[in-house]
């Protein structure tokens, strides 16, 4: 260099960017993508790519032409973007479908609000709720696994919340959660297995990406509420257990969530805000008419996020 | 288990590269240019003018306030001119320069290596002498020690705390001095809990300096039991996480106690020094000694390890001459820092020259410090993760970009202490800091002009 | 179906009744008195909440006014200019003093190519955040810093950096004077001058106040304080204070004289025409072609 470089302080900087957060989060979904493609084969391979490109490509076009600013393509994020919608689908899902749902959730969701760091609400539920209501059909068609591993010899063709919801508790009871554990499930890509999900927060946690509050407070809070209801009722109302493992509670919970820019900034907030997704949750899952509120209880609690960032602040130094 | 401050904070490597080098005594150049503002508060009114023959020790500036410190001379030698000389950032600044003749000591200065431990009795005495020896802070903010000395009426100090953090990445001056001047820290330490009313005294020390608490543990130990006067100092282990040498920091750490917004560490009864200011006090009391040396870091990860030193330097010599003494600038340099990488301030002019509070020259490569693209905010929050204050400095620099004085105030844009955690944390390279510490300067104003 | 219809109507009936009651109350009990002549000002001013005056918009400055009233020498709408100062004075029943048209000037020559740059900047590029850090990227620690302040701040677009030069440039046509540039800029590098006969003007395009062997080391064409200008303005209108000559604009006749003394070419002349026509060169010899005035600047 031929000149000095001045600068004001600090000198130094982490080695930590935008784009190796958002790589994390991809690495810490792919346990679960891994899992997805094992169990549902080729379809959910479709799935996946068209979701991911389509993602990349709409989040490009739109940074160069409409809003032209600095492309943010390398920075990982609409590929978080696009995964995290393959995971909330079926695998039987149609291309087309897809493709709709990455419109709304890069185009409609994150850039019409600004791009990265702006949209309000998580761009992939809002993809995936406007495919669920828009295309019922194509959402709650759980096709029979047919992928390269698996035993699927009790497989029912509908998730254990969908049958929970139709016959009550009673239809589950022959439910193993071993099964729910791994991969014996029904239900979308993501949902399949609690394992593979728990292992991508594990390493979210290690790798510091993201703090466990969030989390942890929606599945606390989905824990305590159904265990009291089930304690009052068991004949009635699904276990804590099972309500913990189904569904898409651990793929909301730890990668939705816990997106940066739609939940709070403060410890505290998180806490609230994972509250409320709990609580919204089960009642959905217990009075609701869908079998499954975690998408719904988060949107609506992305909506509350600012207000719970002026409520809740960091403790500060000095300052009771 | 191990103290350490309650919020925030963050752990870059600590890179002590030169933390082997022994203190060398640097050789004074044929010249020198004294500045007259070499510590916090109003500069120095020079008393000497050209032709003038001065002495090594002799008073040539005076302070000119309260908040002020004498200048003395480094070198023996005339003085050829006093006037305006580019500083450290490019500003002009007075100097005053003079040429080398002989190494001819003023009257009075003990010389020798004679450890003096009995503490004076008379503690007007004691803060004459650190006043007219012009001792300042040597932690970074070089504010006059023997104001910080004098808590205001009404106000008692609990806790003399000495700062050997040094938790600045790079910077091993202070470990050196706590190896090899280990017993001269603690007679200052002695010495100035003395003056605060014999409150007891803690050495804080990072954990990643395990030798420095060996020898300071020892020195104290010794001391304790030949001399009378050092009973209730004592050695405190901390855990290695930036800032741990902020003072609030540091009092939060051992005392468990926080300094109010806008409030002085007296308000919570606690005084803090840093370890080469002790040795100074230690200096300008017992050898009557002015404050014209320090100790600084030639260090760099570009910089071969024959080229790392750790220099005791005279006050007025120039950067340049320094640089290329210690075996020139390296190549691989893009920025050189005076002062730790976190806190330091980039060096505009190496023509500039040495103060009271150099700590350092640091060699910095353009893939560690030339800073990304800014990209948009992902609200990540890792900047008030951070944050040693507990500030959000995502919102303060949204606030400051739109000039919201309020809403800066709201949430304490003037507590925050500048220690560039936010910025080294912030993934998104958003200029956190360049931006709030702007907007700090203005709240404050606002603050004081409102009062 | 009669009965609800019947229910509905009578419910929002009620419900309408009770707002507009609460309105009512709410109304009486938070009205705010205001000086009627608040509107009044607001009326006569151009309503483009420009913040030119200073102000957070037109209603502000209306409200500055009737508070200043009758002294309205810190009251200027720039966009309403002198015509709507009158305005504004006659709704109050006062006087107002006219003022010069005047225009935001730039005062410095440190192009890339007149003063070499000495280090690089890696900072917020913001010229306070610059000018907080140090004394700038060259070896003048006066000049401009080139982060563009000035032109984030000007509500007019009427300022604009030049790449070439890594100046900022002021359309004259849209500059309102406003100040807000001169506040923004840390240096003190930009002055409101009055915009001269026929929008010709003369000043000292720098504001280096080292001594001259210093200032010239650090830019070819900066002011060096050699006191010549001075020497040979026949107006007095020049003084030389601390290495640094101004012009009062007041008191320039626009002779040009000290363009053609000035060793550094620091003074720029703008909106001369390019071949001086007789009466507007008072010089007497045909000076025409001046070698030195190559920073004949022409702003269109």
């Amino acid at each position: 260099m031929d000149k000095i470089l001045v600068s004001p302080s600090p000198h130094l900087h982490t080695k930590t960017s935008t784009k190796s957060l958002m790589r994390d989060v991809v690495i810490a979904l792919l346990p679960a993508v891994v899992v997805s493609v094992l169990c549902y084969g080729w379809s959910e391979l479709l799935v996946l790519g068209v979701s991911v490109a389509s993602c990349i490509l709409l989040e490009y076009l739109i940074t160069k032409y409409l809003l032209k600013k600095l492309c943010t393509v390398c920075d990982w994020s609409a590929a978080v973007t696009g995964i995290l919608l393959a995971l909330n689908l079926p695998a039987s899902t149609p291309w087309w479908v897809v493709f709709i749902g990455a419109v709304v959730a890069v185009g409609v969701a994150k850039m019409t609000f600004g791009g990265l760091g702006q949209n309000l609400f998580n761009p992939a539920l809002v993809g995936r709720v406007f495919l669920l209501i828009s295309f019922p059909t194509y959402m709650t068609d759980w096709a029979k696994p047919n992928g390269f591993i698996g035993n699927f010899d009790a497989f029912t063709g509908a998730t254990p919340l969908g049958i929970a919801k139709e016959g009550g508790v009673a239809a589950i009871e022959s439910m193993d959660y071993m099964d729910m554990l791994f991969c014996n499930i029904g239900g979308s890509a993501g949902e399949l297995s609690a394992l593979a999900l728990i292992a991508g927060f594990i390493y979210l946690l290690v790798r510091r990406v993201i703090r466990p509050y969030i989390t942890l407070s929606i599945l606390a809070t989905v824990a305590v509420f159904s265990g009291i209801f089930w304690a009052i009722n068991p004949a009635e109302y699904t276990d804590p257990l099972f309500n913990l493992l189904t569904g898409g509670l651990l793929l909301g919970s730890i990668f939705m969530a816990t997106d940066y820019v739609t939940s709070p900034m403060s410890n505290m907030g998180g806490v609230v805000f994972g509250i409320g997704i709990g609580v919204i949750t089960m009642l959905i899952r217990y009075f609701g008419a869908y079998p499954e509120g975690v998408s719904f209880a988060i949107l609506i609690m992305n909506s509350v996020v600012p207000l719970l960032n002026k409520w809740f602040h960091a403790k500060k130094y000095g300052r009771a | 288990m191990m103290k350490t401050f309650s919020i925030g904070g963050i752990h870059p490597s600590d890179s002590k590269i030169s933390k082997d080098c022994k203190i060398e005594v640097l050789p004074v150049p044929s010249k020198v240019f004294i500045s007259v503002a070499q510590h916090l508060g109003a500069p120095a009114t020079p008393i000497v003018k050209a032709g003038d023959q001065v002495k090594v020790g002799q008073v040539i500036a005076e302070p000119a306030g309260f908040i002020s410190a004498y200048v003395h001379s480094s070198v023996s030698g005339t003085v050829k001119s006093v006037g305006p000389r580019k500083d450290l950032a490019g500003n002009n600044m007075t100097h005053i320069e003079i040429d080398v003749e002989g190494d001819e000591w003023a009257e009075g200065i003990d010389l020798t290596d004679t450890l003096v431990t009995a503490i004076p009795e008379d503690n007007k005495e004691i803060l004459e002498k650190i006043k007219l020896n012009g001792v300042v802070g040597l932690g970074g903010a070089t504010f006059p020690a023997h104001v910080k000395l004098c808590p205001p009426p009404g106000k008692k100090a609990d806790c003399l705390i000495l700062n050997g953090a040094e938790c600045e990445p790079y910077l091993t001056s202070d470990y050196r001095i706590m190896l090899e001047r280990s017993k001269e820290i603690v007679v200052g330490a002695a010495i100035m809990k003395q003056v605060l009313g014999g409150c007891p005294a803690v050495i804080g020390i990072e954990e990643n300096k395990p030798e420095a608490i060996k020898a300071m543990t020892a020195a104290v130990a010794e001391l304790q039991k030949t001399a009378k006067g050092y009973d209730g100092i004592s050695v405190m282990t901390l855990k290695k996480k930036y800032p741990q040498g902020g003072e609030k920091q540091l009092i939060d750490a051992v005392m468990k106690r926080q300094v109010k917004s806008m409030g002085l560490p007296i308000d919570v009864g606690a005084v803090v020094q840093n370890v080469a200011t002790s040795l100074a006090v230690y200096e300008a009391v017992q050898k009557n000694m002015p404050l014209i040396t320090n100790v600084m870091t030639i260090t760099g990860d570009c910089l071969p390890m024959e080229n790392q030193h750790n220099y005791k330097f005279r006050i007025g010599m120039p950067l340049s001459y320094i640089a290329e003494y210690a075996g020139g600038v390296p190549e691989a340099a893009a920025k050189i820092v005076s002062g730790g990488p976190m806190m330091g301030k980039a060096i505009a002019n190496l023509d500039a020259t040495t103060v009271k509070g150099s700590s350092s020259l640091l060699y910095l490569t353009a893939e560690q410090t030339v800073r990304g693209v800014e990209s948009a905010c992902i609200r990540c929050g890792k900047c008030a993760e951070a944050c040693p204050m507990g500030l959000e400095p995502f919102l303060l620099q949204k606030y400051a970009r739109n000039n919201m004085f309020d809403e800066l105030e709201d949430n304490a844009v003037q507590d925050c202490i500048e220690c560039g955690c936010c910025l080294y944390s912030c993934p998104a390279n958003i200029p956190l800091l360049d931006i709030i510490r702007l907007a700090k300067g203005d709240v404050i104003k606002i603050i004081r002009t409102r009062k | 179906m009669t009965q609800t219809i019947i229910w509905t109507i009578a419910i929002l009936t009620i419900l309408g009744a009770a707002l507009a009651v609460v309105l009512f109350v709410v109304a009486k009990k938070f009205h705010v008195e205001e000086d009627p002549r608040i509107d009044e000002v607001e009326k006569v001013l151009p309503g483009a909440n420009c913040g030119g005056c200073g102000q957070a918009g037109c209603r502000a400055f209306a409200q500055h006014c009737v508070a200043s009233s009758p002294n309205l020498d810190s009251c200027f709408c720039p966009v309403g200019g002198n015509e709507g100062m009158q305005k504004v004075a006659a709704v109050l029943g006062v006087e107002v003093a006219v003022k010069e048209p005047q225009v935001a000037v730039v005062r410095c020559n440190g192009t890339c190519e007149n003063r070499p740059r000495t280090n690089e900047y890696g900072g917020y590029q913001s010229c306070r955040v610059k000018a907080a850090l140090y004394s700038g990227d060259t070896a003048c620690s006066f000049g401009c810093l080139g982060c563009g302040d000035c032109v984030a701040v000007c509500q007019f677009g009427a300022i604009t950096m030049d790449p070439a030069t890594g100046l900022p440039v002021v359309d004259e046509e849209k500059c309102t004077a406003c100040g807000a540039c001169v506040k923004a800029c840390p240096k003190g590098v930009i002055e409101l001058r009055n915009k001269g006969r026929r929008n010709m003007r003369v000043y000292v395009s720098c504001v280096n106040k080292d001594k001259g062997a210093a200032a010239r080391k650090a830019c070819k064409a900066a002011c060096i304080g050699c006191s010549k200008c001075a020497k040979v303005c026949p107006f007095e209108a020049i003084t030389v204070e601390n290495n640094l000559a101004y012009i009062d604009y007041t008191k320039c006749r626009l002779c040009k004289k000290c363009v053609a003394e000035c060793p550094t070419g620091a003074i720029h002349t703008v909106n001369f025409p390019v071949i001086p026509p007789k009466p507007a060169a008072q010089t007497p010899k045909p000076e025409a072609a001046p070698a030195p005035a190559e920073p004949v600047k022409k702003e269109e």
